[in-house]
C-alpha cells in the first residue's frame, strides 16, 4: 500500500477531514471507499486517513446539508451510496479552503520569516 | 435532514464493501488474500466505535444514554421478576382504579351532553317547577349572553299508524331551533323549521333512530308519512342521526305549538330551555344576565314571577345536580389517595431493594458515574415501572368502568347521557398520573441512592443504604404517610356507608310491598275538563278493582319522596294575607282508599271516600306535621283553610282528617313537610299516578293491568310501570352508586395500605435481626423483645394516625352535604378505622420480630 516509511506521514488535524472530503467529491459523486482512496493518493500518501474516521466525517456533513447521499453502483459493479456535493457544500468549501490558505500562509511566515535559512 | 437520516440504513452493509473493496486493492497489489484482509481491517480502524460515531452524528448522547439506561432498567427487571412483578401489580391496581374513576368523572363533570357540539358553551336554563312559554319567550327577546336559545318539553305520545295499534312512546316537545343549536341535522327529511310551531300548523314529528329501526325496519319511505299521534294527523318529516337523544331517551320529536294552555305564564309545563352561550361570555355573566331578566320579569309580572329565578347551569349541574358534582370530586379525591397509598408502597419496596443495589450503585459511582445520572437512572426505571404499571392499568380501568356498569345500572331515562368513553381525556389522564406516580416514588429512593457513601458500602457488603438512620427514617415517614392516607379514606367511606344505609333504610311513612305503579297523562284535548278526567278514573277505579288479586288501588299526582305541587292558601284562623306575599304549602291531590293502599295510617277523622266530589262541601286531610304546626294542642278535624287558583279564592275546604307523616321532596331529609291531600274529584290534576296494592307479587298483574287501562282509552299512554320500590330508589340511585364505590376503594385502599404497612414495619424489624441477636445473647427475654419492638416501630405508626385523624377532621365536613343522619366525626366508623390500622402494623411488627427469636444469636453476631 503506502509506498512511503513511518516517519513520513502526517495525522491528519482534527476537522480538516471534512474540507478535504468535500474537496474530494468535487471532481463528482463518489462511494466511501473511492473517496479515502482518492485522498490518500492526492496526498501522495503523506496523510494518513484512518479510513474508519471517514463514515463519521460523511455523516457530519450530510447533516450540515453540505454533502447528500443517493443509491449507484460501483466500478464492482456493486450496489453503494455515492455522496455528491449539494450547492451548500460547494459554497462551503470556498470559505473552508480561504480559510487554510490564510492559515497555510499564516502559519509558513511564523515559521519561515524571510531570509532565514531554508534548510532549517 | 430526514432524507439524508438515510444514511444510517445499510451502515453495516456500507462498511462491509467498503472492506472488501479494500481488500481486492490489496489483492491487486499482490498480496496474498489473508494478508489482504488484515491490512484492510487495520486500515479501517475500529469498526464499532465507527458505528457508535455515526450514530451519535444523528442521535444525541443522552438520548442514546436513556436507551443504555432503559436496556439496563429491563435486565434490572428480569433480573428481579418476583420485585417487578408485585410492584406492577400494585401500580396498574392504583392507576387502573384511578383512570376508572376518573372515566366516570371525566363523563359527568366534562364531556357534557353526549353528541352535542361545542359542550362546554351550552347552558341549561330552567327555574323552580320548570319553565313556560312567555318567560322563554322573554328571555329570548332579552338575553345577550346567547347566540340562541331553544326549549324543551314533555309530552307522552300515543302513536299509531296504518297497522292501526296504538302503543305509547315517549315524545318531546322542542323549539324548532333545537337541533340546530345541539349542532345536529337530520339523517334523513328535514329539520324543524319556524313554521311548524306556529299554532294551527300542519303536526310533523322527527324519529330517533331507535325508533326508525325497530317500528319501521329502516324504510326511507317513511318520510312524509302519516301518523295518528294523540288522535292528530301528524307527518313525519324526519330521521335524526343513530345514537343522538335529547334531552331524554325518547322516540321522537315534535315541536313545541303554543297552544292556550301553554301561553299562561303561571303554566311552567317546559322542562328548560337551553342556550349557546356566544363568544367571550363567561358563565359567571350569562348567570347574571339571567338573573337580572328575572328580576325584571319578577317585577313586570309579580303574581306569576314572584320568587322566581330563572338560574343557568353547566350540564354536570344541570342534570347529575351540585351534590352529585361534589360527590364525583370526592371519590376521585379518595382514589387520589389509593393512589398515593400505593406510591408509598412502592417508595418502600425500591429502599427495600435499595439495600440489595447499594454495592452496583457504589461500584457504578466509583467508576465515575455522575450523581445526575444516577438519579436519572433509577427514576427511569420507576417511570418505567409505573409505566408498566399504566399499560395494565388500562386494561384494568377499561374492566372497571364495564364492571361499574353492569353492577350500577342507572335508572333507564337517564343512560343515556352516561357514556363512559375512554376518550382522549382520560388517555391523557392515565399517562400523566404513570409517569407523575413514577417521578414520585422513585425520586426518594434514587436520591437516597445517588447520595451513597461508596467507601462504606463497598467495603461493608452494601448495607449502607437502607441500614442506615437515613434509611430508617425515610421508611419511617412512608409509615406516617400511609397510616394518615389510608385513615382519611377509609373514614370517609365509613361515614359514607353510613350515610347510605341511613338514607336507605330511611322511613319514608309507607309499605312498599306488592304495590305496583303507573303515571297516565290524560290528554286535554279528549279530557278538557274535570268532569271527563273524574269520569275517566272512576271507570279506571272500578275495572282495576275488579282484577283477581288486587286488594287496593288509589290515585295521586305524585309519589312519596317526589315534589308535589305548591299552592297558595290562608287559613280561616289567620288573619287574611297579602296577595303578593301569599305563603304556600305542598299538596297533593289523591283518590279514596291512598293511605289505605299506601299502609298510612289515619290518626283521627277519616280518608276521603266517593262522596267527596265537587258538588258537596269542598274537603282537605292533613298530616300530623301540618296539624302540629299549625294547630298545636289543637284539634284539627274541622278547621278550615282555603287555597288560590292565581288570585281567585276558592271555597272554604274543612280539615276530615289527620295522617301519619309521609316523606316527600326526597328521600331521608330530617325535616318532614307539613302535607295537605285534597280529593281529586275536587282538584283537576295535571297527571295522575295510579297505585296498586296486590295480594301476592304484582309481577303477574301486569298484562291485566294494562289491559284495564287500554279497554277504557286505547290511545292512552302509560308510563313508568314498574314496582313502587323501584320508583322510590331512583331517588338515592345516584348515592347508592357513589357509596359502593367508596367503599370499594375503601377495601383498596386498606389492602394496599396493610400490605404496605406490614411490609415497612417487617422490613424495619428485619434489619435488626443482628441486634436482636446481640441482645438475647446478653440476656434479653422474648417479652423484653416485643416490647422494644413495639415501642419503637409503634411510634410514626401512631403519629399517623394522630395526623390521620386531624386529617380526617379536616376532610369529612366537605362530605357533610351528602351525608343521612350520620355525623362528619361517627365515632364508630373514626374507631373501626384506626383499629383496622393499627392491627395491620402490630402484625407487620411481630411476624418479623417471633422469626429474629428464632435466629440463632451466635449466628446472628456472625451474620455480617
Amino acid at each position: 500500500m503506502s509506498t512511503k516509511g513511518e516517519g513520513d506521514r502526517i495525522e491528519l488535524l482534527q476537522g480538516t477531514l471534512d474540507v478535504l472530503i468535500l474537496r474530494t467529491l468535487l471532481a463528482g459523486p463518489t462511494h466511501g471507499h473511492a473517496i479515502a482512496k482518492t485522498i490518500q493518493r492526492t496526498s501522495d500518501d503523506v496523510l494518513e486517513v484512518e479510513q474508519g474516521s471517514l463514515y463519521p466525517a460523511l455523516h457530519r456533513l450530510l447533516k450540515r446539508g453540505w454533502i447528500a447521499v443517493e443509491d449507484g453502483t460501483s466500478e464492482n459493479n456493486r450496489r453503494a451510496k455515492f455522496y455528491r456535493l449539494t450547492t451548500k457544500g460547494r459554497k462551503q468549501l470556498v470559505v473552508e479552503t480561504t480559510k487554510w490558505d490564510k492559515l497555510a500562509a499564516a502559519i509558513a511566515r511564523i515559521l519561515r520569516p524571510a531570509g532565514h535559512d531554508p534548510r532549517l | 435532514m430526514s432524507r439524508n437520516r438515510r444514511g444510517l440504513d445499510n451502515l453495516d452493509r456500507e462498511i462491509q464493501n467498503h472492506i472488501e473493496e479494500e481488500i481486492r486493492d490489496n489483492i491487486d497489489r499482490g498480496m496474498a488474500p489473508g494478508t489482504a484482509r488484515q491490512a484492510a481491517l487495520r486500515a479501517f480502524g475500529n469498526i464499532t466505535l465507527v458505528k457508535e460515531d455515526v450514530r451519535a452524528v444523528w442521535i444525541p448522547v443522552w438520548l442514546d444514554q436513556i436507551f443504555q439506561d432503559a436496556r439496563y432498567g429491563l435486565r434490572f427487571f428480569r433480573n428481579n421478576p418476583g420485585f417487578t412483578t408485585l410492584a406492577t401489580m400494585m401500580l396498574a391496581l392504583g392507576i387502573g382504579v384511578n383512570a376508572a374513576v376518573f372515566t366516570l368523572t371525566n363523563t359527568v363533570l366534562f364531556t357534557g351532553f353526549p353528541q352535542v357540539n361545542g359542550n362546554d358553551r351550552i347552558l341549561y336554563i330552567s327555574g323552580p317547577g320548570g319553565v313556560s312559554w312567555p318567560d322563554y319567550q322573554d328571555w329570548r327577546a332579552q338575553a345577550k349572553s346567547f347566540d340562541d336559545i331553544a326549549v324543551v318539553g314533555e309530552l307522552p305520545v300515543s302513536l299509531s299508524d296504518r297497522s292501526g295499534f296504538a302503543e305509547s312512546y315517549i315524545a318531546t316537545r322542542v323549539s324548532a331551533n333545537a337541533f340546530h343549536l345541539v349542532g345536529q341535522r337530520p339523517l334523513l327529511g328535514r329539520d324543524f323549521a319556524m313554521s311548524d310551531e306556529i299554532p294551527g300548523a300542519a303536526p310533523v314529528a322527527i324519529l330517533s333512530y331507535a325508533f326508525w329501526e325497530h317500528r319501521y325496519g329502516k324504510d326511507r319511505t317513511v318520510i312524509g308519512r302519516t301518523v295518528r299521534m294523540n288522535s292528530a294527523s301528524t307527518t313525519v318529516i324526519g330521521v335524526i342521526p343513530q345514537g343522538f337523544t335529547f334531552p331524554q331517551r325518547q322516540d321522537l320529536w315534535v315541536p313545541v305549538v303554543p297552544t292556550p294552555d301553554l301561553q299562561k305564564r303561571e303554566a311552567r309545563n317546559l322542562w328548560f330551555v337551553f342556550g349557546r352561550m356566544s363568544e367571550g361570555v363567561t358563565i359567571k355573566s350569562a348567570r347574571a344576565e339571567m338573573v337580572t331578566i328575572g328580576k325584571r320579569l319578577e317585577s313586570a309580572y309579580p303574581l306569576t314571577n314572584q320568587g322566581y329565578l330563572p338560574e343557568p347551569r353547566t350540564f354536570a349541574e344541570s342534570f347529575f345536580g351540585l351534590n352529585a358534582i361534589r360527590m364525583y370530586e370526592s371519590i376521585w379525591g379518595a382514589v387520589g389517595f389509593v393512589l398515593l397509598i400505593a406510591c408509598a408502597n412502592l417508595a418502600n419496596l425500591l429502599l427495600v431493594r435499595a439495600a440489595g443495589r447499594s454495592r452496583e450503585i457504589s461500584i457504578r459511582i466509583a467508576l465515575g458515574a455522575g450523581k445526575w445520572r444516577i438519579i436519572r437512572q433509577l427514576l427511569l426505571e420507576s417511570v418505567m415501572l409505573s409505566g408498566l404499571g399504566g399499560i395494565l392499568g388500562w386494561w384494568i380501568a377499561r374492566l372497571g368502568v364495564e364492571l361499574y356498569q353492569v353492577v350500577v345500572t342507572p335508572p333507564s331515562w337517564f343512560d343515556h347521557v352516561l357514556d363512559y368513553r375512554m376518550d382522549y381525556r382520560v388517555l391523557g389522564y392515565l399517562i400523566a398520573i404513570s409517569i407523575g406516580t413514577g417521578l414520585l416514588f422513585g425520586l426518594a429512593p434514587a436520591i437516597r441512592l445517588s447520595k451513597l457513601d461508596v467507601n462504606g458500602t463497598l467495603k461493608d457488603g452494601g448495607r449502607g443504604a437502607t441500614g442506615g438512620g437515613r434509611g430508617r427514617r425515610i421508611s419511617g415517614l412512608l409509615v406516617i404517610g400511609e397510616m394518615a392516607l389510608a385513615l382519611v379514606l377509609l373514614a370517609c367511606a365509613g361515614v359514607m356507608v353510613r350515610s347510605f344505609m341511613n338514607e336507605y333504610s330511611a322511613d319514608v311513612g309507607v309499605k312498599t310491598a306488592n304495590v305496583v305503579t303507573m303515571l297516565l297523562k290524560l290528554p286535554d284535548a279528549k279530557y278538557p275538563n274535570l268532569e271527563t278526567q273524574v269520569s275517566f278514573f272512576d271507570r279506571l277505579m272500578v275495572r282495576l278493582q275488579e282484577i283477581p288479586g288486587v286488594e287496593s288501588i288509589a290515585l295521586a299526582d305524585s309519589l312519596p319522596t317526589y315534589s308535589t305541587r305548591r299552592l297558595p292558601y290562608e287559613l280561616a284562623s289567620d288573619p287574611p294575607t297579602d296577595e303578593l306575599r301569599r305563603p304556600k304549602l305542598s299538596a297533593l291531590v289523591i283518590s279514596p282508599s291512598y293511605f289505605q293502599t299506601l299502609g298510612a295510617t289515619v290518626v283521627s277523622g277519616r280518608e276521603f271516600n266517593d262522596a267527596d266530589r265537587v258538588a258537596v262541601t269542598p274537603v282537605v286531610i292533613v298530616n300530623q306535621r301540618f296539624a302540629r304546626k299549625y294547630w298545636p294542642g289543637e284539634d284539627p278535624l274541622g278547621k278550615r283553610l282555603r287555597l288560590f287558583d292565581g288570585k281567585t279564592p276558592e271555597a272554604w275546604r274543612t280539615v276530615v282528617g289527620v295522617v301519619s307523616n309521609i316523606v316527600q321532596f326526597g328521600r331521608s331529609r330530617p325535616e318532614l313537610d307539613d302535607l295537605i291531600y285534597l280529593p281529586y274529584r275536587q282538584k283537576k290534576p295535571a297527571f295522575m299516578n295510579v297505585i296498586v296494592r296486590t295480594r301476592i307479587s304484582p309481577a303477574a298483574f301486569g298484562t291485566a293491568i294494562r289491559q284495564g287501562v287500554q279497554a277504557l282509552d286505547s290511545d292512552l299512554p302509560i308510563s313508568y310501570y314498574m314496582s313502587l320500590a323501584e320508583r322510590l330508589s331512583w331517588v338515592y340511585a345516584l348515592n347508592r352508586s357513589l357509596a359502593a364505590l367508596f367503599l370499594i376503594f375503601a377495601a383498596i385502599a386498606l389492602l394496599l395500605a396493610s400490605v404496605g404497612l406490614y411490609a415497612a414495619i417487617a422490613h424495619s424489624v428485619s434489619q435488626r435481626t443482628q441486634e436482636i441477636g446481640i441482645r438475647m445473647a446478653l440476656g434479653a427475654t422474648w417479652r423484653d423483645i416485643h416490647k422494644l419492638v413495639l415501642s419503637q416501630e409503634m411510634v410514626p405508626v401512631g403519629i399517623g394516625l394522630i395526623i390521620g385523624l386531624a386529617a380526617t377532621l379536616a376532610v369529612v365536613p366537605l362530605l357533610r352535604s351528602q351525608l343521612v343522619g350520620v355525623s362528619p366525626f361517627d365515632p364508630i366508623t373514626l374507631g373501626v378505622a384506626s383499629a383496622t390500622l393499627i392491627l395491620c402494623a402490630i402484625v407487620g411488627a411481630f411476624i418479623p420480630a417471633h422469626r429474629a427469636k428464632r435466629v440463632d444469636p451466635v449466628a446472628a453476631v456472625r451474620h455480617e
